[in-house]
């Protein structure tokens, strides 16, 4: 299944996992699967309508879903996701 | 520009490598950077300039060095704790390279100085600490056709890409909006490890160098993930966001903005003075009245288990901010509460939720458990 990878910032909302293993044949259904697994992390992933906060962007395979399907993006059991978060730190 | 014979002698092991030689060393020491921020990821990028060679190299920054620095900010020395930080790091390089130029800018980077104080350096390397100055950052960059050389850095994930739109993507291609204020927390909220900068640090150093060199592939749209705990680098493909506002075809960002504004955050990451606002603060003072004269009220601290080892207050419920919204059951609406957090920031965020779900008679502690240590109880450590 899926592959996604999850940033420092959102781990701690996710029992600690820097990847899991997520059935999902399309990116949205892939993090509302998230969403549903750990309700804490809801309200950080995504907005008030439900959409993907624009401080996030997740990428398949290397590529970013702006060039793919956005989060209707089809995906194959052995694809690897990654969660993107802004971090200001320096 | 000629070498003098010390500096032939200085950069011998540049001299040897045939992309670099002769000729680019003395690029190098025509060239110019400007590093913004001279914290974390400041401290490796301008030492790594400076011992290169690059012949002018500038520093913005505005603080003075803090004890909490030095676990990371490796150019800075415990004894300049205290002293400006542009200074320090000035005469830190200065140490390592006499022979090149350093101009330090003991100020706040903001809209209205950036232009004067970037508009003469080849390239700007991004090692701010805040949401509104990389925006700030990234917008002068674009406006003014040069790379921005970028890394961030969180406990134990770093980023480093290279946002020159001239030839592909600028941070706002990627994150075309800042998160909203108080969702993202800092390094000083959520700490980093110490050694991640340097890593960091000198992939930025390395792309400077590539950048004023001519040479190699930069990270141009590129994005860099590295995870120290993992030691997993992957990198991502960046393309230019049709939409974005300030480098895309129809941009409408023209000129800089107020970005503290446009970001909801202050520029810096301190949190020293973290506060939910004067009708919801109660000072460390005034708490230590209240916590004496009144029964059945409830200190709720909203900080991980791992900083109660650090410090406590006696008899306070800990609920940590993520857990707050699944677990509002276990607190009574009806009790006073004063709910703190390491200095104000996290505690402000609780506030705020708990508020929203109908809880009234709620106070965040100003400054956190930091401001009692530092006005009530000297017993308890300052984190």
């Amino acid at each position: 299944m899926p592959v996604i990878r999850i940033p420092a910032a959102l781990k701690y909302y996710m029992d600690n996992h820097s990847e899991l293993d997520i059935p999902a044949s399309s990116v949205i259904d892939l993090l509302a699967a998230l969403a549903e697994r750990y309700p804490s992390v809801k309200f950080h992933l995504l907005d008030a309508d439900g959409k993907l906060r624009r401080h996030f962007n997740v990428f398949v395979n290397g590529v970013h879903i702006r060039e793919l399907d956005g989060l209707a993006t089809k995906l194959n059991p052995d694809d690897k996701l990654i969660l993107l978060a802004s971090a200001a730190g320096g | 520009m000629e070498l003098s014979h010390e500096e032939i002698l200085r950069y011998s092991r540049h001299l040897l490598i045939p992309e670099v030689g002769l000729e680019g060393q003395q690029k190098l020491k025509a060239s110019s950077a400007l590093v913004i921020g001279t914290g974390g990821l400041g401290s490796p990028v301008a030492l790594y300039l400076a011992a290169a060679g690059v012949g002018r190299i500038g520093l913005v920054d505005y603080d003075v060095v803090d004890s909490s620095n030095l676990q990371r900010q490796v150019i800075h020395g415990t004894s300049m704790v205290g002293k400006l930080k542009v200074e320090s790091a000035k005469q830190r390089l200065l140490d390592l390279n006499p022979l090149i130029q350093v101009e330090a800018f003991n100020e706040p980077f903001t809209s209205e100085n950036a232009i004067r104080i970037a508009k003469d350096y080849d390239i700007l390397i991004d090692g701010t600490d805040n949401f509104p100055t990389r925006y700030l950052t990234n917008d002068l960059c674009v406006f003014l056709g040069k790379p921005n050389v970028y890394g961030s850095i969180y406990r134990f994930d770093g980023q480093a890409s290279v946002f020159f739109a001239k030839e592909g993507p600028c941070y706002r291609c990627l994150f075309p909006e800042p998160p909203p204020p108080g969702l993202v927390p800092s390094c000083a909220e959520g700490g980093v490890l110490g050694v991640l900068p340097a890593t960091i640090g000198s992939v930025q150093a390395s792309e400077a160098l590539k950048l004023l060199l001519g040479i190699g592939s930069p990270l141009i749209g590129k994005l860099l993930l590295y995870n120290a705990l993992d030691m997993s680098f992957d990198f991502v493909t960046l393309k230019k966001n049709p939409k974005c506002r300030v480098c895309g075809p129809n941009a409408d960002v023209t000129e800089l903005i107020d970005y503290e504004e446009f970001c909801g955050v202050p520029g810096h990451d301190h949190e020293d003075d973290g506060s939910a606002g004067a009708d919801w603060d109660i000072s460390a003072s005034d708490l230590r009245a209240r916590v004496s004269s009144a029964s059945g009220l409830l200190l709720l601290d909203v900080r991980e288990p791992h900083e109660l080892a650090i410090s406590a207050l006696r008899g306070a419920t800990n609920i940590p901010l993520g857990q707050l919204a699944a677990r509002l059951s276990e607190l009574d609406s009806a009790r006073e509460m004063v709910v703190f957090c390491k200095a104000g920031t996290r505690s402000a965020r609780a506030l705020e939720l708990l508020v929203s779900a109908g809880f009234k008679k709620v106070k965040n502690l100003k400054g956190g458990i930091n401001a009692w240590a530092r006005e009530v109880d000297q017993s308890l450590p300052i984190y």
